[in-house]
């Protein structure tokens, strides 16, 4: 059946797209070529790069090095011409007029830019949603191989957050605060048209154009059950001005972990002094080991910095475009080299993209865009919970533990007598780091095709073919002398994890759009029938016991891990249907309308489409002649928007109830295959739905020498995919199903301000956002749904931190009498919680729970600024992001400040208290009374590990020298020199990163019930580099 | 014109079949679409309903009812930190508020048996449904009945009054049930496991290790025995004896399974299968069952594995002085019940611990064992039998059955001649034989006895802490013995998302 629909598909692409080139053939309208040149009013020098459309068409050209450009048009016609710093240019074409001579006058605005939505372009002061735009050329100089870290202080509303330092992972992009219960809320990344199912992060950042994101649901609706968590789209170097031109950028440099903000654990001297008082207060002897600590006076083994090296990062590419009359071709090589500031961390990104299109008639084009990368990426496991994460094992491992033996070779494992205290082996997290082999390779194909065929003025047919192929290999070994684990003794079992991922996912869209003009009317239409089908097939094999470290084969071990091992399809399609019309008068009053249906594999049988209108308008009020009198505001639009968007996020086959066949028994020592329903279905499942009101205003003062945007926000999710919890006494733990909503709102302020234009240029680009959401209702009968450490309850911001209130520690005997008690449990010194339900003791969980509200992991608000200044040859950028009133968990506490001894400690826990007359600073509590009294302060999840994570940090400055043309053949030459990562401005002392947020397992952020906990995650290295950009 | 013709065209043929191109089922997982076919599929889900009943022995079962018993008790290290669930379980200082608990295990214990409950009510709603071999169904059936019955029994002892699901649950409305009252509950076991009698065969013809007629008649009769209707069980338990199916194994050690040998003999009635090896059917009690912390040298003797590793924390299910003192003079039973380990990490002074001796059978893997669990074994039977009579005043006939068991044991006849001394035999007999096999709490408890046995428990514990595996100068903690109930609250996480209670 699958066959036969795939070959029924490929008939009907192939009727469309036959049909299309027929129909090129038919073409009646007479065109002319037409010759001009553009150069600049002021100083009359030709300007290269300027875009010259027929308006309404796809036709358009741009202007070589001499400021020249040939393009086919009709009398009647009109060119529009627009190059961003100059003012846009409308010339209507008359009969016999085939040679143009036309200048441009500078303008500070950049309204004349053409700036690309979904499903096409538009002039930027027609757009009537909210969208921002960056330039690739303004990322290049950033150090970073992923495009989101570049993003990172550029854009209103959206909030990127480097959860990780791990290379190529761990951004965190949350467009206008989005969050869902189980759905994802990454928005949708759109590559040159083509809605991507893979990652981003392989995407090669300096292949990249421009970047727009689509905030407000009247930009996104038309990407529909897939737009609510907002779109970023991305478009690709294309062809530019110049018969050929050809540059080369590269830095290098290298990266370290600054000392600023790492964890203070104890050194030797004062961990042997905190276990000597340990045993001292609990009225027990002090073991050998502990009775002189001064004896370590200088021989802390800092396990930590043991793992981290200075490491080299390097960054190639050569970009070579070319223009002629009927073809346009852009080539991006690039590589990228990066050792990580973990020992045995290796990334590299190899990168090509062709991007060709060729005028085949008058009428037709066709073009071809094809990008393959390979990335190779192996960092060992470093971040999450105690066991799952290296580091956080070598922060907490003894201090006065041996990396090394006498004979200078890294130790295997450490334990010392029990008596010490020592419960724990630990093995020689160094050897975990350079032993264990945990290495992805991955093969991406990125490519389009795409016939464009124009049979009349104003009417474009457009038919695309888009496949994203993705090969990832996945090996994990740990051989017999490593392990990642505390306590597994050395040597250990061998095992390995082979993963193989292969991706394939196909779009084929039939686009038309009809532009047309009368009198002072400007319409555009658009129809669209897209179809996506994407198929995943993974085979893993977990498999253990070596008889060789040397040979981590399959057939090398003894065992294959049936638990581990599986092989799985997941597959889904999309079919859809869009419209839109954009209409304008006079370019003043502005309004679009556009609406999608989606048909989706993904929804319940009796749900199955999704329909998702929008509709904006725009009011260019400097326009109007009454209100043009104040000289100094040189633009003002007003703009309003409405619309539905979707997720789709919510897994292949949720909707389906499936059996289980692995739940064998055994029966006489033989094993009989067992099989059960494990989960329900329902046949009702649908998209999460987002109606979003966006209101927004943008100024231009002083001839747009600053310019402003505003934007106010209203959003409400409905239908939130969860998997309802439900009595296990039927036997299933829960329920997929649409329920409960959530409102957003925010305002966004943005501010563009060029503050000198003399010889020193310096320009500033600020933004600040104010992201809220309540959560309004849950499921009928359920006002929370938990998470971590957190709650989401009815009334309340998502995903609160969940937990009790610390008062303080009891005193002393008076104290701890007159205040509530854990039973059985308090004692003097003991952490003191607030009894919120007042019934006189201390409870954590069940009906009579003392737990309560206790942080928010969301910020106040978010903002970013960006500087640039230009001084004749040089030039400097310094790019800052910051984030306040957001809060982290310092989860780790619950181990690095284990007052039973048994880890190495945080600095802090000298100062716990220790007796009624020395109480310390009233953090820590007493360490007397073992794991029955401390373990309260550990395991209940409480105040004590909230801490705020407000920052500013300075992401990125860059000085720049411009030494234009060297020599003949070198054109134009810049050095740079950049520093990444330059300093972090933060109160927050549970680790080196405020932006991080971390699942217990290491991989991921932790989703939006469970964000903002702070495990020891790969540290994000401060970066120095050098860089060249030449052209030729 | 043509041109528009052509369109329509082409978005007709694009229509047509969207709805193929949007059905895309799982691949590689079956759905209930299709499945419950046919007799394969039937077999499977009666498989998979025993499964969980590997998790319950392997993991909950001995917390619930022997480590509650003074049969034996949590060692604590205190050298570990950490406060453990388990410990509340064995102390009785279970935290409680309105008839709900947090604890984990009696969590885990209530869902694992209505996860079985569930997997056999797929069973009993679909199975008449489809044609296939009328014998092969009942086998099916009988066998669904009773591992349903035996999980309400459990869930009955534990609690007393649950919910009672009887069919699937279908959609999320129809997940969360009332409590059942006691009888009503009791009423369903009785009705199920006389049914799975008729539809089950016996042991002769039943494939070794599933559920035999003879495992539903000791079910039933079990019941009766709780519900004190011994005419009843007299009748159920002499079927048994007089099936000529099941006998005493001479040597006392032999009744229970090495890892991969003496499975299902000719003793046992029924018993939960293990495997040991890379199945994922192994289980691993014995480990749950040290005494810590134990390094890898002290473990291996007892183990006998290739692959010893250190075991930390602290350990659960040692046997108390209690048990210890409880064997008679002479009793072969005793050294092949317990036995002792000196643990060089332990801060006592006396660093010899004893541990449960009679599941300790040597095996390959470290935590990888495949000894079976004993549910019900022939030994049982007789002192049922003997019980029934004796409380039917039959105290000669009586002292016949349990004279059977005490002969094995190498003991001499009982001196007991009146019901009261009879009664009491029987109950110190059954402590003894069953000893570690979970019977000793619902004893306790059906004869009513628990504040009287565990309060005086509890009072020799805390008056001598040290006897009880603490070092010197530690003890219990202050609410060690403060709770202590015949029946557990339900379980909090439940409590949380159930209208009904």
């Amino acid at each position: 059946m699958k066959k036969e629909f795939y070959s029924e598909l490929m008939r009907r692409l192939m009727a469309i797209t036959i049909a299309l080139l027929l129909g090129s053939f038919a073409s009646y309208a007479q065109t002319t070529s037409i010759q001009g040149v553009v150069k600049a009013e002021e100083d009359g020098q030709p300007i290269p790069g300027v875009t010259v459309l027929v308006k309404g068409t796809q036709r358009g050209t741009v202007t070589n090095l001499d400021g020249e450009f040939s393009i086919q048009a009709s009398p009647g016609e009109t060119l529009v011409i627009s190059f961003i710093g100059y003012a846009m240019q409308e010339v209507n074409l008359q009969e016999g007029q085939n040679n143009l001579d036309i200048s441009l006058s500078s303008s500070m605005s950049d309204l004349s830019e053409v700036v690309v939505v979904g499903y096409g372009s538009q002039l930027k002061r027609e757009i009537t949603g909210s969208v921002q735009s960056v330039s690739g050329t303004d990322l290049m100089d950033i150090p970073t191989p992923q495009l989101t870290q570049k993003l990172q202080g550029r854009l209103a509303g959206v909030q990127i957050n480097q959860t990780t330092g791990r290379p190529g992972q761990g951004m965190n992009v949350r467009i206008r605060g989005q969050v869902s219960v189980s759905a994802g809320s990454d928005p949708l990344y759109v590559v040159d048209g083509f809605p991507i199912t893979g990652d981003i992060s392989v995407l090669n950042p300096d292949e990249i154009e421009d970047i727009t994101v689509l905030k407000d649901a009247a930009s996104t609706s038309l990407y529909g059950s897939r737009a609510a968590n907002g779109v970023v789209l991305i478009t690709t170097k294309k062809g530019k001005a110049g018969e050929t031109n050809v540059s080369f950028n590269m830095y290098t440099g290298f990266q370290k972990v600054p000392m600023q903000g790492r964890l203070e654990m104890m050194d030797a001297v004062e961990f042997a002094q905190f276990k000597k008082e340990y045993f001292e207060d609990a009225g027990m002897p002090v073991p050998a080991m502990f009775q002189n600590p001064s004896q370590y006076e200088g021989q802390t083994q800092d396990w930590y910095d043991a793992l981290l090296q200075t490491a080299p990062i390097s960054n190639y590419n050569l970009t070579i475009t070319s223009n002629t009359a009927k073809s346009r071709t852009s080539i991006v090589a690039g590589l990228f080299d990066q050792n990580g500031v973990v020992l045995n961390t290796d990334y590299k990104r190899f990168s090509i993209r062709l991007n060709t299109d060729y005028d085949i008639s008058d009428k037709v084009r066709v073009g071809f865009n094809v990008a393959p990368s390979y990335v190779f990426d192996n960092t060992p496991r470093t971040d999450g919970e105690r066991g799952q994460g290296i580091l956080f094992n070598a922060l907490h491992t003894w201090p006065n533990m041996p990396i090394y033996d006498e004979a200078g070779e890294l130790t295997l494992f450490n334990r010392f007598p029990a008596e010490t205290g020592n419960i724990f082996a630990y093995p020689n997290w160094v050897r975990s780091a350079q032993e264990i082999i945990n290495e992805t390779k991955q093969t991406n194909i990125l490519t389009n095709g795409f016939v464009e065929y124009s049979p009349i003025e104003g009417l474009v047919f457009k038919s695309t073919l888009n496949a994203e192929i993705r090969s990832s290999n996945y090996l994990f070994f740990n051989p017999s002398t490593a392990t990642r684990f505390i306590n597994r003794p050395i040597p250990t079992v061998a095992e390995s994890i082979r993963d193989n991922i292969e991706d394939f996912s196909w779009l084929n869209e039939n686009l038309v759009t009809y532009t047309k003009s009368f009198s002072d009317h400007n319409f555009e239409l658009l129809g669209g029938y897209t179809n996506q089908h994407f198929r995943r097939s993974r085979t893993r094999i977990q498999a253990d016991t070596y008889s060789d470290d040397r040979l981590p084969t399959i057939q090398g071990a003894i065992n294959i891990n049936r638990g581990g091992s599986f092989s799985d399809v997941q597959e889904w399609a999309l079919t859809s249907l869009l419209s839109r019309l954009n209409y304008n008068y006079q370019g003043k009053y502005l309004l679009t309308a556009s609406v999608r249906a989606d048909g989706s594999s993904r929804f319940g049988s009796e749900n199955r489409w999704g329909v998702f209108p929008s509709i904006s308008a725009g009011w260019v009020l400097s326009d109007e002649g009454f209100l043009n009198t104040n000289e100094q505001i040189s633009f003002t639009k007003i703009r309003a928007s409405y619309g539905v968007t979707g997720n789709n996020n919510i897994g292949n086959y949720t909707q389906y109830a499936l059996i289980n066949n692995t739940i064998n028994h055994v029966f006489d020592n033989e094993v009989v295959p067992g099989a059960a329903v494990t989960s329900l279905s329902n046949s009702f499942l649908g998209w999460e739905t987002t109606r979003q009101f966006d209101i927004g205003l943008d100024l231009g003062l002083f001839d747009d020498r600053i310019q402003f945007v505003y934007d106010f926000y209203t959003k409400n999710t409905t239908n939130l995919l969860y998997n309802v919890q439900i009595p296990q006494e039927s036997g299933f733990g829960s329920f997929n199903d649409n329920i409960g909503e959530i409102k957003f709102w925010g305002h966004e302020f943005s501010i563009n301000t060029r503050n000198t234009t003399g010889a020193l240029k310096w320009t500033t680009n600020a933004n600040i956002s104010f992201n809220r959401n309540r959560v309004l209702a849950l499921a009928e009968g359920i006002d929370r749904v938990y998470g971590r450490f957190h709650i989401t309850q009815v009334g309340q911001p998502f995903g609160m931190f969940y937990g009790l209130n610390k008062l303080g520690n009891y005193m002393n005997e008076e104290d701890l009498a007159n205040s509530p008690q854990v039973p059985g449990r308090s004692t003097v010194g003991s952490i003191k919680l607030e009894d919120i339900n007042g019934d006189g003791i201390i409870t954590i969980g069940g009906d009579n729970d003392d737990r309560t509200i206790i942080g928010n992991p969301f910020p106040d608000f978010t903002y970013g600024i960006v500087n640039n200044f230009q001084y004749k040859k040089w030039d400097m950028s310094i790019v800052g992001s910051g984030s306040y009133g957001n809060e982290l968990i310092m989860r780790h506490l619950y181990s690095t400040a284990n007052l039973d001894g048994v880890f190495n400690m945080v600095r802090r826990a000298k100062d716990r208290f220790r007796s009624p007359e020395n109480p310390g600073d009233g953090f820590f509590g007493t360490t007397v009374g073992g794991g029955n009294v401390t373990g309260i302060e550990r395991d209940w999840m409480n105040s004590n590990f909230v801490a705020d994570a407000s920052f500013f940090s300075i992401k990125n400055v860059t000085l720049g020298y411009n030494a234009g043309a060297l020599t003949k053949f070198i054109k134009s030459a810049r050095f740079y020199a950049s520093i990444q990562n330059l300093y972090v401005f933060t109160n927050y002392w549970g680790g080196s990163n405020p932006e991080t947020s971390v699942q217990p397992d290491g991989q991921g952020d932790g989703g939006n019930l469970s964000q903002g906990v702070d495990l020891p995650s790969y540290p994000i290295p401060r970066t120095i580099t050098f860089g060249v950009n030449v052209n030729f | 014109m043509k041109k528009i013709n052509i369109l329509i065209v082409m978005i007709g043929i694009m229509f047509s079949s969207c709805d193929d191109f949007l059905s895309i089922v799982p691949e590689t997982a079956l759905s209930t679409a299709t499945f419950f076919k046919q007799e394969a599929d039937f077999q499977q889900a009666v498989n998979a309903a025993y499964a969980p009943q590997r998790n319950i022995v392997n993991d909950r079962a001995w917390l619930l009812s022997e480590m509650r018993s003074d049969n034996t008790i949590y060692a604590r290290n205190i050298l570990f930190g950490a406060t453990e669930q388990q410990e509340d379980l064995s102390d009785h200082a279970l935290p409680e508020a309105d008839g709900i608990t947090s604890n984990v295990h009696v969590l885990n214990q209530y869902r694992l048996d209505y996860l079985i409950i569930s997997r056999t009510n797929q069973i009993l709603d679909q199975i008449d449904n489809v044609q296939f071999d009328e014998q092969s169904k009942n086998n099916i059936k009988g066998q669904a009945l009773f591992l349903r019955a035996y999980s309400y029994y459990e869930l009955v002892r534990y609690f007393q009054s649950v919910p009672l699901h009887l069919t699937p649950v279908q959609t999320r409305s129809e997940a969360a049930l009332p409590l059942a009252p006691e009888n009503e509950i009791y009423a369903r076991i009785i009705e199920d496991a006389q049914q799975a009698i008729t539809l089950l065969p016996n042991r002769s013809q039943q494939e070794l290790g599933r559920v035999t007629s003879g495992s539903a008649r000791m079910l039933l009769a079990d019941v009766y025995i709780t519900q004190k209707k011994w005419i009843e069980a007299e009748t159920l338990l002499a079927e048994i004896v007089n099936s000529n199916q099941y006998q005493l194994i001479a040597n006392y050690a032999d009744v229970f399974s090495e890892s991969v040998s003496n499975k299902n003999n000719l003793e046992s009635l029924y018993e939960i299968q293990f495997l040991e090896g890379a199945a994922g059917m192994a289980g691993n009690f014995l480990y749950n069952f040290m005494p810590r912390p134990i390094t890898p040298q002290e473990l291996q003797p007892i183990t006998g594995t290739s692959n010893p590793e250190p075991l930390d924390g602290q350990g659960n299910n040692i046997p108390t002085p209690d048990i210890i003192a409880a064997y008679e003079d002479g009793d072969l039973r005793k050294d092949a019940s317990i036995a002792y380990v000196e643990l060089s990490q332990s801060f006592r002074v006396d660093k010899s611990y004893p541990y449960i001796k009679k599941y300790a059978k040597e095996h390959s893997l470290h935590g990888n064992h495949g000894m079976n669990w004993p549910v019900y074994r022939y030994a049982e039977t007789l002192l049922f039998l003997a019980e029934a009579l004796n409380e039917q005043g039959k105290t000669g006939e009586a002292a016949a059955y349990l004279n059977q068991v005490r002969t094995r044991a190498g003991l001499p006849n009982t001196t007991a001649s009146s019901q009261g001394d009879m009664r009491e035999a029987i109950f110190k007999e059954r402590r003894v034989e069953l000893a570690f096999e979970n019977k000793r709490w619902f004893d306790i408890t059906r004869t009513d006895r628990v504040q009287e046995i565990i309060g005086q428990f509890g009072a020799r514990a805390l008056a001598n802490p040290q006897e009880y595996y603490y070092p010197a100068g530690a003890t219990f903690r202050p609410n060690a013995f403060t709770n202590i109930t015949k029946y557990y609250a339900l379980p909090a996480a439940e409590s949380e998302i159930t209208p009904h209670f």
